[in-house]
């Protein structure tokens, strides 16, 4: 097998969340490769995003929200109450479905984690993050000339690609992505999904989406999720040819959800 | 009287309301019709068209009734007198004769109070007379003119409607026409001062003292004379102590306000926002006096007594007392608009932040709090203007010496506060010295003006930056 070179990144053993009395996420088993991107698919209100706000812990910011099982990464666990969530999510960067910038210059947009972190000594270091962070989410030309202006004047497309700039700035080894496309037209769409594949060569990608033909075009694996259980994971094109369980088949068929 | 008659009018209106409804509903039937509205809106149309018209004009009858009798009264005591009255004489014996007739007059009665009254009481019922005559015709015309229409199949519900939008228009005329006419009572007072008094001399002069302004005919003012009376109108400490309190009180309230907001937003868990909110807010619910006996009794006394221990001199009247008890006052404002400004702020700013590794107080300090500063900016800048007009803590507990002073424990006097001085007891109206309360109220209403545009526009540049 082609896969057992992969090195297991991330993996969820006996996953269960619950918001209050309601369970999201029901055992849910799943390991994630390294330096590849896994998509994840299913119906709305399935857990994905539930799924993969676990991984950064995002989820602690919800009150009501518990979460049980464990979540290695590396072969470490996080899901205990000593990890510190802080350079947890240094290491693990999330883009989100509706591009979120903050209403600052696009400069102090993406010198906004490295500042934090402390991981620029001097001006010309932070310069420099800023740059490269900009050029690997393929923004930098657009925008090299106008770094002062507030990254809420940008075009959606733009923003998204600025909000990934923002979470590579800290050079995670993990960027969770929550459909970062759903509010994209296609062009900038395809810019995105280009830049996943380059992307994908240093960082391991997780991503959300309900576009059968993006999961095709940008994951090498994908898990398919039914009212918060893992019905099947498998690589892409294993699940989008010829998938084992019959749900999986009428869902990407579009006979349901 | 008055009374009965409204009862009547809308018992007649809402029984014209159900008339209405059934009587449609039955021509409908009857002509096999199809109605252009549902039969309430017919009963509603039919019972505005009885009510409306005729309590406006008992509304205006019951405002003028007084002023046109009283003009016949007087008519009638200099017509059968030799004598000659004038105005405020003539005013005089119609206030004896009123009371006289509702029987509380004390004085000397005589031939004339006794005739006066005798008219009075006829016109009074005169006026009851044709006022009843006039309603009840008003009301015939307007209900048969209804009646026609709804007979008519009109279109009651546009109709209804047009009513409503009449009512509201009249309502918001009501409100802007009082606004409009105390701005322009403001404006001619002020005027007329400063006719007497430079305006200059009034806005940039450093005494204030207005109990030198003797009374006197503005227009025979010799130059000497003004020489001291410009002396009574300098303005500039009012401001000062003014603005003095109004910066202790935001020394006060901005800090505690804010936190309190940002901890309500952020870190408090919605059991405690649910209590704890509503309880700050009682605040905001205590009537300013209540505030004054507290800094005038208590605050007050006891920054003397420990400025005594330390050998200073403390008035038990001081700016800090009043600031103080001011700057508590206002800290429901500003903390529960900060708390609402912090949460308008889209919880996925938030996220982003806490996603790239934030803590909770580094996202606060520099994701949340520059997205809500101009709100929050806006809130402060509400409330100082509050703080600019708030009279009664200061009337209480600053005391009323116009000193142009920057120590916080000596008594010093707010604009506001020196107009309640001028105003209380007896005035002459066309003094300099009680027009010039007057010349305070413009500046002062022109200073929270334009601290409450600078607000507004502040908080709408914010609104735009999320919808
Ligand atoms: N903050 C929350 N509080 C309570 N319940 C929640 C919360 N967030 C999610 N849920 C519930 O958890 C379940 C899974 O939600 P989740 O957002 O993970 O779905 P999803 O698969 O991402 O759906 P979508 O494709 O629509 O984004 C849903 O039933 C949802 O109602
Ligand atoms: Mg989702």
């Amino acid at each position: 097998m082609v896969m057992i070179n992969n090195k297991v990144k991330i993996k969820t053993t006996n996953l269960n969340v619950y918001y209050g009395d309601k369970q999201a996420l029901n055992d849910v088993n799943l390991e994630i490769h390294s330096k590849e991107v896994t998509a994840l698919i299913g119906p709305s209100g399935c857990g994905k995003s539930t799924y993969i706000r676990c991984i950064n812990r995002m989820n602690d910011v919800i009150d009501i929200c518990r979460v049980t099982g464990s979540i290695e990464i590396d072969g470490n666990e996080i899901n205990k109450k000593e990890i510190d969530v802080v350079s947890l999510r240094e290491k693990i960067g999330m883009v989100f479905q509706k591009p979120n910038p903050f209403p600052k210059s696009i400069y102090d947009n993406v010198s906004y984690g490295p500042n934090i972190h402390g991981l620029a000594e001097n001006k010309v270091k932070m310069d420099e993050i800023v740059e490269t962070s900009l050029k690997k989410a393929a923004l930098w030309n657009e925008v090299k000339d106008r770094l002062n202006e507030p990254g809420t004047s940008l075009s959606g497309g733009q923003q998204q690609r600025l909000c990934i700039a923002r979470a590579i700035s800290v050079n995670p080894e993990v960027i969770l992505m929550d459909e970062p496309c759903s509010a994209l037209d296609p062009i900038a769409t395809a810019k995105i999904e280009e830049l996943m594949d380059e992307l994908k060569k240093s960082y391991t990608i997780v991503i959300v989406t309900h576009s059968m033909s993006q999961a095709v075009r940008v994951s090498q694996r994908t898990g398919f999720f039914h009212l918060g259980k893992l019905i099947e994971v498998d690589t892409t094109e294993k699940i989008f040819k010829n998938p084992n369980n019959k749900m999986t088949q009428d869902y990407i068929t579009g006979r349901f959800g | 009287m008055n009374l009965a008659i409204i009862v009547l009018i809308v018992l007649f209106s809402i029984s014209s309301f159900f008339f209405a409804r059934t009587k449609v509903k039955k021509i409908a039937i009857s002509n096999q019709t199809k109605l252009n509205a549902l039969p309430d809106y017919y009963g509603f149309y039919l019972s505005l068209w009885c009510a409306l018209p005729a309590l406006l004009i008992l509304i205006v009858w019951t405002i003028f009734e007084p002023s046109i009798i009283k003009a016949f009264i007087f008519q009638g005591i200099s017509g059968e007198n030799a004598q000659t009255y004038n105005n405020s004489e003539l005013n005089l014996i119609y206030q004896q004769i009123k009371s006289f007739h509702f029987g509380y007059f004390t004085g000397t009665i005589t031939e004339e109070i006794i005739r006066g009254a005798e008219s009075y009481k006829s016109f009074l019922s005169i006026a009851q007379g044709s006022k009843i005559v006039l309603l009840a015709t008003i009301i015939i015309f307007t209900t048969l003119y209804a009646l026609k229409k709804i007979l008519n199949n009109n279109k009651a519900r546009e109709d209804v409607e047009k009513i409503f939008k009449g009512l509201l228009f009249v309502c918001s005329l009501v409100a802007i026409l009082t606004t409009i006419g105390i701005i322009f009572a403001l404006l001619f007072e002020s005027i007329k001062f400063f006719s007497v008094i430079n305006i200059f001399d009034f806005l940039f002069g450093t005494s204030w003292s207005p109990q030198r302004a003797f009374v006197r005919d503005a227009s025979t003012i010799t130059a000497e004379e003004y020489a001291d009376l410009k002396n009574a109108f300098g303005t500039v400490p009012l401001f000062a102590g003014t603005a003095f309190i109004a910066l202790i009180a935001m020394i006060v309230a901005v800090p505690i306000g804010l936190f309190s907001g940002i901890y309500m937003a952020e870190y408090a868990n919605t059991k405690v926002r649910k209590y704890s909110k509503p309880i700050i807010e009682i605040l905001a619910g205590i009537p300013t006096v209540v505030y004054g006996f507290f800094a005038a009794l208590t605050v007050g006394p006891f920054f003397r007594e420990i400025g005594e221990k330390f050998g200073l001199e403390v008035s038990s009247e001081s700016a800090l007392a009043a600031g103080l008890v001011m700057g508590v006052m206002i800290i429901p404002y500003i903390s529960s608009l900060s708390d609402d400004v912090i949460n308008a702020v889209p919880q996925s700013l938030r996220d982003g932040s806490y996603a790239i590794g934030a803590t909770k107080s580094e996202t606060i300090k520099r994701v949340v709090f520059p997205a809500a500063l101009p709100g929050i900016v806006g809130s402060v800048l509400l409330a100082v203007s509050r703080a600019i007009g708030e009279t009664m803590i200061v009337v209480m507990a600053a005391g009323l010496a116009a000193n142009l002073t920057l120590n916080p424990l000596e008594s010093t006097t707010t604009i506001t506060t020196q107009i309640v001085m001028i105003l209380v007891g007896d005035q002459e109206f066309d003094s300099p010295k009680t027009q010039s309360a007057f010349a305070l109220g413009l500046t002062l209403f022109f200073a929270t003006l334009v601290l409450n545009y600078i607000a507004l526009r502040v908080v709408k540049k914010y609104r735009e930056k999320y919808e």
